[in-house]
């Protein structure tokens, strides 16, 4: 296997008794945005969770680069940026804290820069050094997305990432994609309604 | 080589396991009973009754008390096996497995308590007594406890397997950390102590490792038939459990 | 890495104080409880001193695991963090993070109930504090470790932080039974060293095996 990108073979996930998948068969090749639509509880979160190793599939191998991404020399985990339903920022800290921290994980020296260019590219820099609980709802929001900006990676995954987007958000978050898919990136999304400002390569839809 | 991996793939599958352990179940129980007949027959009429120690009948308690103390050991032993097969390999009958243990090696232990809280109150003159063997008992007891709680605070099964089998895990690691700190503790209060020193006089071994043998039995039929119970809830939605279902109304109707 | 994970759990708790000076006011408060309970008298004070500091540092301990883990569950920040960082990684930070919070602040109130609890009656110029801080020293981060592998375990179960307590509290038995004794030792006149080796055991298995376990308790948790 010397496929570049994320490929899952036959995979098998299950959800408290109930078979969301069986066999399935799925390739992300780089530069290319995927589209992954189903219905309410048809298993696309628990796809994506499975596809971002958070959750065990009852059978079935996933690769990244050729390598399953379990194995220890795999670089998955250091390539992709899952962002799930949660946006996984801590209340008590500020804006600046919390991308800081993330930035540091992913072993970023000295993010500052980092972080005043994406704050401010979604309009929510004069906000850093507020709380994250002190935000609205659409802020908070923004601020999850200005790790896409701020973290290093060759893979997305994103869980309705266009939820409770304002237009202009919106639109700059399609030229965020697209953009990461023209240098080379991955991309699997979800979404309610169809994006007309995305360019969509794929599309797999959950049917049971 | 390839023969074992298949037997182990066998039991890895619950209907070849539901379907085979039917045909075992009459001759556990058979044997078990004989045993158990045998076993109490001798420790309650044709066992001497121990005069040194002026217990007198008190002492047929220990045909009861030493086996069941045994079990629940054996079987937190067993379970936190299970649990690590079901980890290791995935298998999903291991997890089954260890919860079906989980009930049965705490009425062992609970068994095991309350026959030697009865055996302290003529020989110590009070139902409880802090000695190291009871409390290790007890102790074990609240492990049972948690596990069963922890495996039945999830609204999800596989992750309450999973969980579950974890705290097995820790918990028999610390079962002789346990178990030697409440000896060390013990010996410091100057404690007391249910075993004597010594070896058993034979008249008492007979009786005693028959009915070992019975518990060992009727432990290892409890537990097929709790997995039994187990796998049908586990597999309700499957085909072959619903096809026993309705051949199993047939009969009934039959009848 | 490391580093990152460990700050992140200090600047969290700096901001959110409260909560990590609420355990140190139960131990406080459980300890002098007792007085007014079994009596005030100095020499039995003294005899029960051991045992009391010590449940209640358990149980100050186990009451703290809750917010400090819940709320990284909750918010999915914990997800994220195993994701980038590996479940052990993240066990460490947060093992760490929470003795250091909550255990070495126990460790440094406990002259304060030596005090309360009579524990140097009848000595003069003796050592029972330090041995008594020296026991915690040596038992408050296993109590973290142990503790720690519990509430991963508990965390995605639809129970309350009674679960926890009931998962841990047996497995607590042990350091109670050594971190008491070293004390009673002390107060007898005996050689504790004994039980503060086997405290110190007792610390090197459980830094062996509970951020591995905690760590993947962590894991199944939020998968």
């Amino acid at each position: 296997m010397t496929n570049k990108g994320l490929l899952a073979s036959d995979l098998t996930i299950s959800r408290a008794e109930h078979v969301l998948l069986e066999g399935a068969e799925l390739e992300l090749a780089p530069s290319t945005i995927t589209y992954l639509y189903g219905e309410n509880g048809s298993g696309k979160t628990s796809l994506m969770r499975c596809l971002s190793g958070l959750l065990q599939a009852d059978s079935g191998k996933i690769y990244w680069n050729g390598q399953p991404i379990t194995s220890l020399d795999s670089e998955y985990f250091q390539d992709l940026i899952f962002l799930a339903h949660a946006l996984s920022m801590k209340a008590e800290l500020t804006i600046l804290e919390n991308l800081s921290f993330y930035a540091r994980l992913r072993g970023i020296k000295d993010p500052k820069s980092l972080i005043d260019d994406a704050t401010s590219q979604l309009g929510i820099a004069q906000l850093q050094n507020r709380r994250f609980a002190e935000l609205s709802a659409g802020q908070q929001h923004k601020v999850a997305l200005c790790r896409l900006v701020i973290e290093p990676a060759k893979i997305w995954i994103l869980d309705e990432p266009f939820v409770n987007l304002d237009k202009a958000t919106r639109h700059w978050l399609a030229l965020l994609i697209q953009e990461f898919a023209k240098q080379g990136g991955t991309v699997l999304f979800t979404s309610h309604h169809e994006i007309e400002e995305l360019a969509i390569d794929q599309r797999i839809g959950i049917e049971h | 080589m390839a023969s074992r991996w298949r037997w182990f793939h066998q039991l890895g599958s619950p209907k070849w396991f539901f379907e085979k352990s039917a045909k075992w179940l009459p001759w556990i129980w058979a044997g078990t009973l004989i045993l158990l007949a045998v076993g109490l027959y001798y420790s309650l009429w044709a066992s001497p009754i121990e005069a040194r120690q002026g217990q007198g009948h008190t002492v047929r308690i220990m045909y009861i008390h030493v086996p069941a103390a045994a079990l629940s050991m054996i079987g937190y032993v067993a379970m936190a096996i299970a649990s690590t097969i079901g980890l290791v390999w995935k298998m999903k009958m291991a997890f089954a497995a260890s919860r079906a243990i989980a009930p049965i090696g705490a009425a062992m232990t609970f068994i095991a308590l309350f026959t030697g809280a009865v055996w302290g109150k003529p020989t110590w003159g009070t139902w409880w007594e802090w000695d190291a063997r009871l409390t290790s008992e007890l102790l074990l007891l609240f492990l049972y406890l948690g596990f069963i709680a922890l495996h039945s605070s999830f609204a999800e099964r596989a992750k309450a397997d999973k969980a579950a089998a974890v705290l097995a895990i820790v918990g028999v690691i610390n079962v002789p950390i346990i178990y030697f700190s409440v000896k060390w503790w013990n010996t410091l209060h100057q404690g007391y102590s249910v075993t004597q020193k010594g070896a058993l006089a034979p008249e008492f071994q007979v009786p005693l490792f028959t009915m070992i043998g019975a518990f060992y039995l009727l432990f290892i039929g409890l537990v097929i038939m709790r997995l039994r119970v187990e796998i049908l809830m586990r597999e309700q939605k499957s085909r072959w459990v619903a096809d026993w279902a309705t051949e199993q109304k047939a009969q009934k109707r039959g009848v | 890495m490391f580093r990152a994970l460990l700050k992140k759990e200090l600047m969290v708790a700096r901001r959110n104080w409260i909560g990590i000076v609420i355990p140190l006011f139960f131990f406080v408060m459980v300890v002098s409880l007792f007085p007014f309970g079994v009596s005030p008298e100095a020499p039995t004070l003294q005899k029960i001193a051991p045992g009391i500091i010590w449940v209640a540092a358990l149980l100050a301990t186990l009451l703290s695991l809750e917010q400090f883990y819940r709320s990284d569950y909750q918010d999915g920040s914990l997800e994220q963090t195993l994701l980038i960082a590996g479940p052990t990684q993240v066990a460490s930070a947060k093992i760490l993070a929470h003795w250091l919070l909550t255990g070495l602040p126990l460790v440094i109130v406990s002259p304060l109930l030596g005090i309360l609890m009579q524990i140097n009656h009848g000595f003069i110029d003796s050592n029972h504090t330090w041995v008594l801080m020296l026991s915690l020293l040596l038992g408050t981060p296993t109590l973290c470790l142990i503790g720690a592998v519990g509430m991963s375990l508990a965390l995605a179960a639809n129970r309350n932080g009674m679960l926890v307590a009931v998962l841990v509290l047996p497995l607590y038995v042990p350091i109670l039974i050594f971190g008491t004794s070293t004390v009673t030792a002390s107060l007898e006149n005996f050689s504790y060293n004994g039980q503060l080796a086997i405290l110190a055991a007792l610390l090197m298995i459980a830094l062996v095996m509970s951020p591995f376990a905690a760590g993947r308790a962590l894991k199944i948790s939020v998968s």
